[in-house]
């Protein structure tokens, strides 16, 4: 079924209605648009229950001419990764939570796909991926309420990897590896394409589009997620880490793209920054000037062509006889700037190879215009070396561990001499440039497919899907996401079955908390540990997570160690005391109610304001002297025991 | 809107207005305001994007966005807003004035000794930390060089029970303490878990910041200790690689948080009331969102044939990320070979021709060999030869016999004046020797409290320097002896070593600046020529660089900025010999057509004349073309729109006049070169004037402390273009510094404590006026009385 816009303003406007009757403040009832003139992306967001928000990241522009929903004669925008916030019905976003993420692209590859990834030495990829014309409901590419479940699950296959189907004979063993590893990557390879897109996406604080916070807290778990243990990152760690990741990936990008430059300028050649779909300077291109004299160079350049990772141009035959030529014109400034409509010099060009600017330490090698095997066989070497090792011969990292350290001392000369060895940041590279280009609309169409055509042969995976595919798929599968915002729908299941485990687990134990995840992970599942049904539970969960949010608030100062009141306006502390005092006689759960007296300790003995000391004093009587009220009493701001209501009739 | 911060400034801007703060005025303390001091160092913070923020309200807290840096210095303290590195804003350098409060005698992060190619390499910490737990070092080298010019650290004015310092360029001594609970710290949970969990793991620089930060607290709440810092690198790390204000503010709020809880430790010690507590920065940085800097290839440009086909010699390895021995932290020299090399082929170990300061971001400095010593070099090359003709021989050697002859005098001077000084030297290792004989076998506690054991170490560490010194200079006086009685046989082939005559790793003597504007890289086209009247055709005969016009005339085609000139080279400097016109003259060259000359006389007054083609004959004399002020001079002035003169001057007039240095001082700051007036007239000053010497040092000793200094200074500064950068061993694409803009050299500097009343302080100050400042506020004595700022009696502003 395919969804008009006629559709979304019809359900905008039933929503609306709905809502307001309901006292429900705007933001989760409309279809609002978060977006900003210098982004190419733009947020869509769309109510899910009436209690939570389906926020859909867009690509403007970056679809197909000829997709039926595009405007005449313009490119359609395209829905990349859409991700639930739980609202619980109001407009504070003290208590939200982003609870899932979709990468809209990405659809469970098909059984013969499956089958062919487990067998080794295979490295090609037939047909164009999985049809998207499913009816399932599209699963989340990431849980952020359990990050710790993949935790555990991808440990329990890596035990039974080396436990059960290592030991067997070598066909098992050689068969699950290339399987396991093709799997591996190619989650990897869509967990990285969301980080790409999420990292060019706008935030904002309206409501319209996720926070600030929020995206990088996203961003944190789908980065942790690559990693084998980074489930059990805290929450606060992993929001940090977002932020932190973001500042890495820009000093990585700022050095390769001036080594880059630096190398272009040692060997004559012409260094291009390019700007793809929305991006800047992720990645650099290289030309080479032809009708110019080899450069005259007293240095030797086989280290600079070693960290270029291609052969000398001005010594190749070939390049002469190549056929694709760009005719730049540049400015008079001796410089090599692309001076569009200056009437400078024109120096004719020719493509030799694109460059990923994200990859640690060097620039990445994707396209090499004069060897369309080089990139590819290097991949495929890698893959190669690896399966013999590990699924033909069975080297394994504890018995042979020899091998390994030899092998890493390679790696680690090798890297010291420019080479690109990390297999897991290079997949990451690939895929960005793959997107990127599947979204661009701004460079040369011929210069794009020459690439594009390129790129597809580095892959290696059986598994990947066309990215052509995928857009296409993501516009089918937001329509899918769209059918299931409704009250009754496929979303609002999830959103109550995670609220409903949140519930349960406020305020467990570590321990109690890992328990529940080993039983989750050992029933495949099917267990999770939830509170039951209740009509109070929306009205609970307000509770929780504002006690959450202002323990979070003031557990910062006191960690500061500083009077409290030099880095925040007093006011804001005091109704976070009074708001967190209020708040604790709902709370029953032990470990809380310490918390926050040891919270509220810390802030008394750090403060000079004595109106705060007091304030602090008051609310720690008040969780001493009086027992929690067990009681499950509505809070006013919660409407949506309303809609439970009314659902219930 | 509306920010507190600009409120606060404008409020008190206007109730106790800054003072005029003449330094003229001042009379020394009496009583001492604070008995403590406690200083973070900051190293790269530029003061815009510090006090810009600090203006800033965050909407989240009510607050300001580095609300403890407004709280402690812009509601209760004293902010300089103009206060500005003096010299080159490097660290080296800059730390230098700032720790010491006197002029500089360390002018670049590194330096070489150009008889003896001895590296100073003042921000390699990793030689120190070795040689510290070999019991062989005790200090940083830039701490040896301080000492034995005879200028004590600001912290020396404290006892050495009685300070706490962290770890620094012009650290003394190490506290094996403080390393060990890092390397506990590193083994712990806080950093063990994280790492299993891939969440990142706090690095080694993290771990010690930590540890610093807990024992400088810890030692606040005592009352012995009388002097703390804490220095922090992170903010120029983070500056040179990148120009992100989201991440350049992260680290702002992190260090907002340490001032804050310094602020806090301060608050709650026995001596709250009498600290004061001081953030001081080294530098600023040119941190512009959006904008790369980009690196020029100095080395590239050096090796090739247009510059004279030189072996370079760095510090660091060039892209040393991408080389093995690049790990080599203990490297001293690095060599560039060229492979166009004129004469010198494969030799780029025994003989670099061109020694660079690389870690100078912005500016570079150049040290050639002799140009005339090249000259010898090719001609006893040329001789050795048996295919010359034996006029040509008889040519070449007389040639090189009045080569010799002409530097006869000078190397004689030279050679008897570094035996004089090595006997003298000698006379001091023996009494050294018999100092440190009697050195127990255990130091008490008692001992090390008061800092005996590190005492001992120094003057053993300072006697093995005295050794190599010792060694390297007779070597070097050998060298020239040999030279002065070379008579090569004019009828046979040389058959002699050149090494024994032309030293290996050396640059001999200066060059002049008829012999950078001649210099001398290699043989002819041709070899040797005779002229008509049979002697050797100098012009012909040799090739010439000219390298004044080739740096200018660099330009660089991969520049996809727009922001950024193609001209990667700004200007080049160099002092002129002395001369009628002025005690010193500088010469800054942007073109044949643009050059400027700053005149300085004995009293420090300065002025500056435009003038064009700017040449020196072989004789020595100058001859220049006098200009009018126009623009495209360097340093730009003529055309800056915020150079202030008095109201209704003319520029060029007053341009032209001869003014005191705080007149050019308050005219400039506020200019795109904010310090180039000054700066240069304090970078290129003749050196040895800043040497006092230790006091009772015997007058042989002096002087060669002295000659020292001297031969350490490079031929050439080259400064950069706005954006460019000359680094070529790493990369640092955000910001950099080191040069004379404005941006580069404005620096940080906050005091508040000990009832220092809250004020803005307006009027430009620099790096000099700090020590002298804060140890007149400690009651300590004062290196330079006249540089005190006070900031105890603001005086009423202007109307």
């Amino acid at each position: 079924m395919r969804v008009g816009p006629q559709f979304i303003v019809v359900l905008g406007i039933i929503t609306a209605g709905l809502c307001r009757a309901a006292d429900v403040p705007a933001r989760s009832t409309t279809i609002a648009v978060a977006e900003s003139n210098q982004f190419a992306y733009y947020w869509k967001a769309e109510p899910v229950a009436h209690t939570a928000q389906l926020l859909t990241l867009f690509c403007r522009g970056c679809g197909s001419v000829s997709a039926p929903d595009a405007p005449t004669g313009s490119a359609a925008d395209v829905p990349l990764v859409a991700v639930l916030r739980d609202t619980l019905g109001d407009s504070d976003a003290e208590n939200d939570r982003v609870t899932d993420v979709w990468l809209l692209g990405y659809a469970n590859p098909g059984i013969g796909k499956k089958l062919l990834s487990a067998v080794p030495f295979f490295y090609w990829h037939p047909g164009g991926g999985s049809k998207s014309g499913s009816k399932d409901n599209p699963k989340p590419l990431f849980d952020l309420t359990a990050p710790q479940h993949s935790v555990l699950s991808e440990v329990g296959r890596d035990l039974v990897q080396w436990t059960a189907f290592d030991p067997m004979i070598m066909p098992v063993r050689a068969t699950t590896r290339a399987y396991r590893a093709n799997s591996l990557d190619d989650e990897r390879l869509h967990l990285d394409t969301a980080i790409s897109y999420l990292r060019s996406a706008p935030s904002s604080n309206d409501g319209a589009a996720p926070t600030r916070k929020e995206l990088d807290i996203v961003i944190a778990r789908l980065e942790l997620r690559k990693k084998l243990l980074g489930g059990l990152v805290n929450q606060k760690r992993a929001a940090q880490l977002g932020q932190e990741s973001g500042f890495e990936q820009e000093r990585i990008r700022s050095r390769n793209w001036e080594l880059l430059r630096q190398c272009a300028e040692k060997t004559g050649l012409v260094f291009q920054s390019l700007d793809l779909a929305g991006t800047e300077g992720e990645y650099g291109m290289l030309w080479f000037p032809t009708n110019q004299a080899t450069p005259m160079t007293s240095t030797d350049l086989k280290p600079i062509w070693k960290i270029l990772n291609i052969s000398d141009p001005w010594n190749d035959p070939k390049l002469a006889k190549m056929r694709a030529q760009y005719v730049w014109a540049f400015d008079t400034k001796d410089s090599n700037v692309p001076a569009p409509g200056i009437i400078g010099q024109q120096q004719a060009l020719v493509p030799l190879a694109v460059y990923s600017l994200s990859y640690p330490k060097t620039p990445l090698l994707l396209v090499d215009f004069r060897d369309q095997i080089h990139v590819r066989g290097h991949e495929m070497l890698q893959r190669s070396i690896n399966e013999v090792t590990a699924g033909v011969i069975g080297i394994s990292h504890f018995t042979n561990w020899y091998y390994y350290v030899a092998a890493g001392l390679y790696d680690f000369v090798s890297s010291r001499h420019g080479g690109a060895v990390d297999q897991a940041a290079r997949l990451d590279a690939y895929s960005r440039l793959r997107v990127a280009l599947a979204l661009d609309r701004q460079l040369d169409p011929e210069l794009r497919k020459s690439m594009e055509v390129r790129l597809r042969n580095v892959s290696i995976n059986p598994l990947e899907a066309a990215p052509g595919r995928e857009m296409r798929n993501a516009s089918v599968r937001y329509t899918r996401l769209q059918e299931e915002a409704g009250a009754e729908g496929h979303l609002a299941h999830i959103v109550d079955q995670q609220r409903r485990a949140e519930i349960a687990s406020f305020g467990e134990s570590g321990g109690h908390r890992g328990w529940d995840t080993l039983l989750h992970t050992m029933t495949l599942g099917l267990y999770r540990n939830r509170a039951p049904r209740s009509p109070d539970n929306l009205a609970k969960l307000n509770i929780y997570r504002r006690v959450e949010y202002e323990l979070a608030f003031l557990d910062k100062l006191a960690e500061a160690g500083t009077e409290p009141e030099v880095s925040y306006d007093p006011q804001l502390i005091h109704a976070s005391v009074e708001q967190l005092a209020s708040l604790m006689p709902e709370i029953s759960a032990s470990s809380v109610r310490t918390h926050a007296v040891d919270t509220l300790r810390k802030l008394k003995d750090i403060s000079q304001s004595s109106d705060l000391q007091a304030d602090c004093s008051a609310a720690i009587a008040s969780l001493i002297n009086e027992p929690a009220l067990h009681r499950n009493s509505p809070t006013r701001g919660i409407v949506a025991e309303t809609i439970v209501a009314e659902s219930g009739k | 809107m509306t920010r507190f911060f600009s409120t606060c400034l404008l409020l008190f801007a206007a109730v106790c207005p800054s003072a005029a703060l003449g330094s003229q005025t001042i009379p020394k303390a009496t009583q001492p305001i604070a008995q403590r001091v406690v200083i973070l160092k900051v190293d790269g913070l530029n003061a815009d994007l510090l006090y810009r923020n600090m203006r800033q309200t965050d909407a989240a807290t009510g607050k300001s966005i580095l609300p403890w840096f407004t709280h402690i210095f812009a509601q209760g303290g004293a902010v300089f807003e103009n206060f500005y590195t003096r010299g080159i804003s490097l660290s080296a350098p800059s730390w230098s004035i700032l720790d010491t409060g006197r002029h500089t005698v360390i002018r670049g992060n590194v330096e070489w000794d150009r008889f003896t190619g001895y590296a100073y390499d003042y921000l390699n910490f990793f030689p120190f930390y070795l040689s510290y737990a070999r019991s062989h070092q005790v200090d940083m080298p830039g701490v040896q060089v301080l000492d034995r010019a005879g200028i004590p650290l600001l912290i020396d004015a404290f006892p050495y029970s009685q300070r706490y310092q962290s770890f620094q360029l012009y650290q003394r001594g190490a506290r094996w303490t403080t390393l060990k609970n890092v390397l506990a710290r590193r083994f712990s949970s806080e950093v063990l878990i994280p790492m299993l969990e891939n969440a990142g793991t706090p690095s080694l620089d993290e771990i010690l910041a930590q540890q610093t930060e807990k024992e400088l607290l810890a030692n606040l709440r005592g009352a012995q200790i009388l002097y703390l810092d804490d220095y922090t690198g992170n903010m120029d790390h983070e500056g040179h690689a990148i120009n992100d204000p989201a991440a350049l503010l992260d680290d702002l709020r992190r260090l907002d948080s340490l001032a804050g809880r310094i602020w806090t430790g301060i608050q709650s010690s026995p001596l709250a009331a009498r600290t004061i507590f001081v953030v001081v920065s080294d530098h600023g940085m040119n941190n512009v969102p959006e904008v790369h800097s980009e690196a020029f290839s100095l080395p590239d440009l050096l090796t090739s044939p247009a510059a004279g086909a030189h072996h370079v010699m760095l510090n660091r390895h060039e892209l040393s990320d991408y080389k093995i021995r690049g790990l080599n932290p203990l490297v001293k020299r690095a060599f560039v070979s060229s492979t166009a090399s004129f004469y010198l082929a494969s030799q780029a170990e025994r003989y670099p021709t061109a020694w660079l300061d690389l870690d100078g971001n912005e500016r570079a400095s150049v040290s050639f060999r002799n140009s005339d010593l090249n000259k010898i070099h090719i001609l006893l090359l040329q001789l050795s030869s048996r295919e010359l003709t034996p006029k040509v021989r008889l040519a070449a050697t007389t040639y090189l016999v009045s080569l010799i002859d002409k530097h006869r005098s000078q190397w004689s001077e030279t050679a008897s004046q570094l035996d004089e000084e090595m006997q003298a030297l000698e006379v001091a290792i023996e009494q050294r020797k018999a100092l440190l004989a009697p050195k127990p076998a255990k130091w008490t506690r008692e001992q090390e409290a008061q800092g005996e054991d590190k005492i001992s170490r120094r003057q053993a560490e300072e006697l093995s320097n005295w050794q190599r010194e010792h060694e390297e200079y007779r070597t070097y006086a050998a060298h020239l002896r040999a030279l002065l009685t070379l008579h090569p046989d004019p009828t046979r082939p040389f058959s002699g070593k050149i090494s024994e005559f032309v030293p290996e790793m050396s640059l001999g003597d200066s060059n002049t600046l008829y012999d950078l504007q001649h210099y001398a890289a290699g043989p002819g086209a041709s070899g040797l020529v005779l002229d008509s009247s049979g002697h050797l055709d100098e012009e012909q005969s040799f090739r010439y660089v000219n390298y004044f016009p080739l740096f200018a005339a660099q330009r660089v085609r991969n520049n996809p900025q727009p922001a950024l000139s193609s001209k990667p080279i700004d200007f080049t400097a160099l002092r002129l010999p002395p001369n009628d016109i002025a005690t010193q003259t500088y010469w800054l060259y942007a073109s044949d057509d643009d050059q400027l000359l700053i005149h300085a006389d004995s009293a420090g007054n300065v002025s500056l004349q435009p003038v064009s083609h700017l040449v020196q004959a072989a004789d020595g004399s100058i001859q220049f073309t006098p200009e009018a002020w126009h623009s495209g001079l360097p340093l730009h002035l003529f055309e800056d729109p915020e150079l202030k003169i008095p109201a209704g001057g003319d520029r060029a007039a007053w341009l032209f006049a001869t003014h005191s240095e705080r007149e050019w001082l308050e005219a400039t700051h506020l200019c795109k070169y904010s310090d180039g007036v000054i700066g240069t007239t304090e970078e290129l000053s003749p050196i040895a004037a800043n040497v006092p010497g230790t006091p009772g040092l015997n007058p042989v000793l002096l002087r060669y402390e002295r000659r020292r200094r001297e031969l350490v200074q490079p031929d050439i500064e080259i400064f950069a273009a706005d954006h460019w950068n000359f680094n070529v061993r790493n990369f640092n694409p955000g910001g950099n510094h080191g040069a004379f803009f404005r941006i580069s050299t404005h620096s940080v500097w906050m005091i508040a404590g000990a009832g220092i009343p809250t004020q803005v302080v307006s009027e430009p100050y620099d790096s000099l006026n700090f020590a002298s400042t804060i140890l007149q506020l400690a009651g300590r004595p004062v290196p330079m009385p006249d540089r005190i700022v006070n900031v105890m009696n603001p005086s009423p502003a202007a109307p």
